[in-house]
């Protein structure tokens, strides 16, 4: 396991008169290699639980072991600087992250902290710029004068540079066009499929995450409230209702066609493309026009 | 949301304190500050503090907070302490070394100061603590209206002051999300030698800064998208009463400071 959490509670301000609890007893954990969504409503603990997993936030209760470090509640927590080159973690609207005056300088500040020469660091951030499909000439550029997606990348890319093995990333397409969101998840599922890293994404946007991610951990009011593959999650929806959260379009209409034709138990098809093959190729369907006609991604 | 930042958050306990206007709360304070002012004796500061604890504990908030209040001030406050035993030659002398001397004043003196200075910050804490931010700047426009014929507006200032208070707590959210994301890329804060700590603050300032403006424009545009006019006439969600009670409280000040003139 890549990161595996047992017992674990963590409560803001715990001494104060304002503690709140966002995490109770939570027990997972998270496979190696693989691409893991999560998901949850508004305030169910999600962004919380990211912080769990390099060390930002150490839990109030309970244990957190990532890949060979373990931080326990109430103990004093182990030098976290090692495990944070190897757990990268974007937070949300991780623009608002950048600091520096050039993309180049605040690609290369984390490989420089970690202990990195200068010309190793520069060669990491130019990779990482590759990696998400970023133009080189932007590395000379204030991160500010970029377009809202190039510095959603280039935020990211900062992480990357690090080179690590477990990459958390908390709603990386919030605010993004289609077109950039698609782009993302892509370059994301590339870096867990072609280079095994173990990516966690945090997102609300259960649609677009559903097709690639292996599995799923869905929070409700700080508890667990489902974790287990995209198949599992696929063959009972209402579980993300109990969650206060939205049927996705794409299993919607999975379930539709499949009740229809009788495709209980096949593996779900949750793009408009492989949806479209499948009906294409059921016997008795007719083919009344060209599947690239259909509508936006989902429907 | 800084645990540690305790000054300008209320606490609701429902206590007779809660009750109050806003604007006989403010009154309090002032006349307060001038009852600390004028303690200048061991037996003031008694009264004083029988008088100041009194009121926080039946606010049925735990002391506790009071003085966590005062807190982020213990070294202002030590050196106050300092820099009067030093400076204040008056009365016996207490210790000498050569030229060097303390004396019987220095000491009374430094210790009536952070006597006071606690005082003044704990007690005023709890205007704070027993007063939501949006009745504050109800009771302090309602304080300031006189002053509109002098060409004051009270409806700037308050404004002035809610939009502060508004933002410091998100500042301090931003400046903390800027810090956890330089954590995650190697450079946590809390395990830097002083010198690069010193730069990383530096460096925090650029995007807090940046994202303040940003914040403060948006919020003028939301504000003129809904009609804000500055000074112009508008009702009120929560209106102010004041009662007996707010007269039992402001009274119980002048008494205070009536006590502590005489003594």
């Amino acid at each position: 396991m890549a990161i595996q959490l047992e017992q674990v509670s963590f409560t803001y301000a715990e001494k104060s008169l304002w503690k709140q609890t966002a995490l109770h007893d939570i027990t997972l954990g998270i496979p190696k290699g693989l691409l893991t969504g999560i998901a949850g409503a508004t305030g169910s603990g999600k962004s919380t639980l990211l912080q769990l997993f390099n060390g930002i936030l150490k839990p109030t209760q309970g244990t957190v072991k990532v890949l060979d470090v373990t931080i326990r509640a109430g103990e004093k927590s182990p030098k976290l600087l090692p495990l944070r080159r190897r757990v990268g973690l974007v937070f949300q609207f991780p623009e608002q992250q950048m600091f520096e005056d050039t993309v180049e300088k605040d690609l290369i500040f984390g490989p420089l902290n970690f202990g990195m020469s200068p010309e190793e660091a520069k060669e990491r951030a130019r990779k990482a710029m590759l990696e998400m499909g970023l133009d080189l000439a932007l590395l000379s550029r204030n991160p500010f004068r970029l377009s809202g997606g190039q510095m959603r990348k280039a935020a990211i890319a900062s992480v990357l540079a690090m080179d690590p093995e477990i990459v958390v990333l908390d709603e990386p397409t919030a605010t993004l066009d289609p077109v950039s969101r698609a782009e993302l998840i892509a370059q994301l599922e590339r870096l867990c499929r072609e280079q095994g890293r173990t990516v966690i994404i945090v997102t609300h946007r259960m649609d677009e995450l559903l097709p690639v991610a292996d599995r799923w951990i869905l929070l409700k009011d700080g508890k667990i409230a489902f974790q287990g593959s995209g198949g599992e999650l696929a063959a009972d929806p209402d579980i993300l209702t109990r969650c206060g959260l939205g049927v996705p379009h794409s299993l919607r209409y999975w379930h539709a066609i499949a009740g229809q034709f009788g495709l209980a138990g096949e593996r779900p098809r949750l793009t408009a493309e492989s949806l479209a093959e499948l009906i294409a190729s059921l016997p008795g369907t007719v083919r009344s026009g060209n599947t690239a006609g259909m509508g936006d991604a989902h429907e | 949301m800084n645990e540690r930042l305790l000054l300008g958050r209320s606490i609701e306990t429902g206590s007779w304190v809660h009750k109050l206007d806003a604007r006989s709360k403010l009154t309090g304070m002032l006349l307060y500050v001038a009852v600390i002012l004028l303690s200048d004796s061991w037996l003031s500061m008694v009264l004083l503090a029988v008088f100041s604890i009194t009121i926080m504990a039946s606010t049925r908030i735990p002391l506790k907070y009071f003085i966590k209040a005062a807190k982020p001030l213990r070294y202002l406050m030590l050196f106050i302490f300092i820099v009067q035993l030093l400076s204040v030659k008056e009365g016996d002398v207490l210790w000498s070394a050569g030229s060097f001397s303390l004396h019987e004043g220095g000491l009374r003196l430094a210790a009536f100061s952070v006597i006071r200075m606690l005082f003044l910050i704990t007690f005023t804490a709890l205007l704070t603590f027993t007063t939501t931010p949006g009745k504050l700047n109800q009771g302090l426009e309602g304080i300031l209206a006189p002053f509109k014929k002098l060409g004051l507006s009270p409806d700037r200032i308050t404004l002035m002051i809610s939009i502060a208070l508004r933002f410091i707590p998100t500042i301090l959210d931003e400046s903390q999300i800027i810090m956890k994301a330089q954590a995650s890329r190697g450079a946590d804060l809390q395990e830097l030698p002083l010198k690069e700590k010193a730069r990383m603050l530096v460096s925090l300032l650029v995007p807090v800064i940046s994202s303040a403006f940003r914040r403060a424009q948006d919020l003028v545009y939301s504000m003129e998208a809904r009609g804000f006019r500055m000074d112009a006439p508008r009702s009120r969600y929560h209106r102010l009463r004041w009662g007996a009670a707010d007269t039992v409280f402001v009274a119980m000040f002048i008494i205070m400071g009536v006590a502590v003139a005489l003594l």
